[in-house]
């Protein structure tokens, strides 16, 4: 049975257009590619450092 | 597909042949992102636009760089009615890839038209004010939004979506299943979709026939607020469509009502008129009527009065010339002096006389009448009275006092003078016994005769009578 409130607390206002560009700058971009490079580059400087 | 270290094209290696880095797990990471990217464009080619939203948002999480699913999720974004969404990610590809980008190309359709991005500006503020509506249990003000944000948005799949509900919410199931259908004409796959058209489905199949009630029992009119008038918009308010031949039949239908208007209230009206004008015709010949009738009520009244007076004055005439009028009377008189002039019969002039005292009272007559009449009885009086009076003495001395009394009673009459005629008359009504008659007589002989022998008599036999 459909609760009425609970289906409602579901849907969120849309984004206006005038607020898309602070939606656009707010984004996290970071993919898993960033965090893959990320952690060889933090991997490669950890062996330099032992070495 | 570029080196992450020296940005390189890499080759068929797991390696980079610039710098040498190790980009196998790299690669596997880029062809899981083109995978999903392939899955979203299968799924979006079928319009599974969630399942395409799933695998694209799950590319770019993987490859951010991967603008053909960038793109194609703005495109599927706008698909679904999420403007602002799309237009973010078609903004971020053209920022991550300037050129050859087709991004720039949606861009500038949206751009170009300032009124249609004016009008997608609109239809989320409205979509917003109903989901406030929606918090503010105002559902009908909601509802009426909605239908806004959809006519302007058809493709707005979270307003199709909400419209459902509230119409669920509402028990209008056959509404809320039109709207998720068309939700479904969209997206196919949208799970919300799918779980409210479950539900609605199952509330439609096994109990139509006892919800329809309810569902007309609900409200028939929707209000809404437009600045700051309250307008009120009937449901289900359509017009019947219907055939030449009820047209035909409507037509002839107001026909009959307007012969019949016609004949029932504007021909007794002019009827009533008629009547109208016809009695007030009937109230002026009326009272013309009743004013002759007046004037001969009034007419015969005179003339009634006139006939009478004709009456009396024929009556007048009759007495003055009939047999015992007055000029009869003034014949007689003036025969009975004739008579006597020609014959000296005094007893007929006395008979005369008597009849013409009868017939008129002396009092009534003229003067000259009065004067004739009393110089023939002077002339015969005294004659007429001596001749009465001897044969009144005579019957008194016989002792017939009634007769001595009607003879001597005249012999008064003619000749009033006569005392010896008084005063025997007296005693004739004394020896008759007739005592008042005889005072009354006796009173007259003492009262014109004072002094005389008779009147000494008179007051003796008058007191001898008023001793006894």
């Amino acid at each position: 049975m459909i609760n009425f409130e609970e289906e409602l607390k579901k849907f969120h206002p849309s984004l206006e257009v005038e607020e898309a560009e602070d939606a656009i700058y707010n984004q996290d971009l970071t993919d898993m590619a960033d965090l893959l490079v990320k952690m060889i580059k933090e991997s490669e400087e950890k062996s330099n450092e032992v070495t | 597909m570029f080196c992450y270290n020296c940005g390189c094209h890499l080759s068929e290696h797991d390696y980079c042949t610039a710098c040498g880095a190790d980009v196998s797990l790299y690669k596997k990471i880029l062809y899981a992102s083109n995978m999903y990217y392939n899955e979203g464009l299968e799924k979006a080619g079928v319009r599974d636009l969630t399942g395409a939203v799933t695998s694209l948002r799950q590319s770019l999480k993987l490859n951010k760089n991967n603008i053909e699913a960038r793109n194609l999720l703005g495109l599927v974004y706008f698909e679904m009615g999420e403007v602002v969404a799309a237009l973010s990610e078609w903004v971020i590809s053209k920022n991550l890839q300037p050129e050859k980008n087709i991004a720039d190309d949606f861009l500038s359709r949206l751009q170009s038209n300032s009124s249609r991005l004016d009008s997608i500006n609109q239809t989320i503020k409205k979509y917003n004010q109903a989901l406030a509506y929606c918090n503010q249990d105002s559902k009908d003000l909601a509802v009426i939004q909605l239908k806004k944000v959809l006519s302007l948005n058809p493709r707005f799949i979270r307003a199709h979506q909400l419209l459902a509900l509230l119409y669920m919410d509402g028990e209008e199931w056959e509404r809320a299943e039109r709207e998720l259908h068309k939700c479904m004409d969209i997206d196919r796959n949208n799970v919300q979709t799918l779980r409210y058209l479950k539900e609605v489905e199952a509330m439609l199949v096994p109990d139509e026939n006892v919800r329809q009630p309810a569902k007309r029992k609900k409200e028939e009119a929707i209000r809404y607020q437009s600045d700051n008038e309250v307008i009120i918009q009937p449901l289900n308010m359509k017009e019947t469509k219907r055939g030449g031949a009820s047209t035909l039949v409507n037509i002839g239908l107001g026909l009959v009502i307007g012969l019949a208007v016609t004949y029932f209230l504007l021909v007794p009206a002019a009827e009533s008129n008629a009547k109208a004008e016809a009695q007030k015709s009937i109230t002026e010949i009326s009272n013309a009527s009743d004013a002759k009738t007046v004037r001969i009520q009034e007419l015969e009244m005179e003339n009634g009065g006139l006939s009478e007076e004709i009456e009396r004055l024929n009556q007048e005439l009759e007495g003055i010339v009939g047999a015992d009028g007055t000029l009869q009377t003034i014949d007689s008189l003036l025969e009975a002096a004739s008579k006597y002039l020609e014959t000296q019969d005094l007893e007929a002039t006395a008979a005369d006389l008597e009849a013409i005292a009868q017939s008129v009272n002396l009092e009534d007559t003229s003067e000259g009448f009065q004067k004739l009449y009393h110089m023939l009885l002077q002339s015969i009086g005294p004659e007429l009275s001596k001749n009465y009076y001897q044969e009144g003495y005579n019957a008194y001395r016989t002792g017939d006092f009634a007769t001595a009394i009607e003879y001597l009673s005249k012999a008064v009459y003619y000749d009033e003078t006569d005392v010896n005629a008084l005063f025997q008359l007296a005693r004739a009504y004394h020896r008759n016994n007739d005592a008042e008659n005889a005072v009354a007589t006796y009173d007259k002989v003492i009262e014109l005769f004072p002094g005389t022998e008779s009147a000494r008599s008179a007051q003796g036999y008058r007191d001898e009578l008023s001793g006894e």
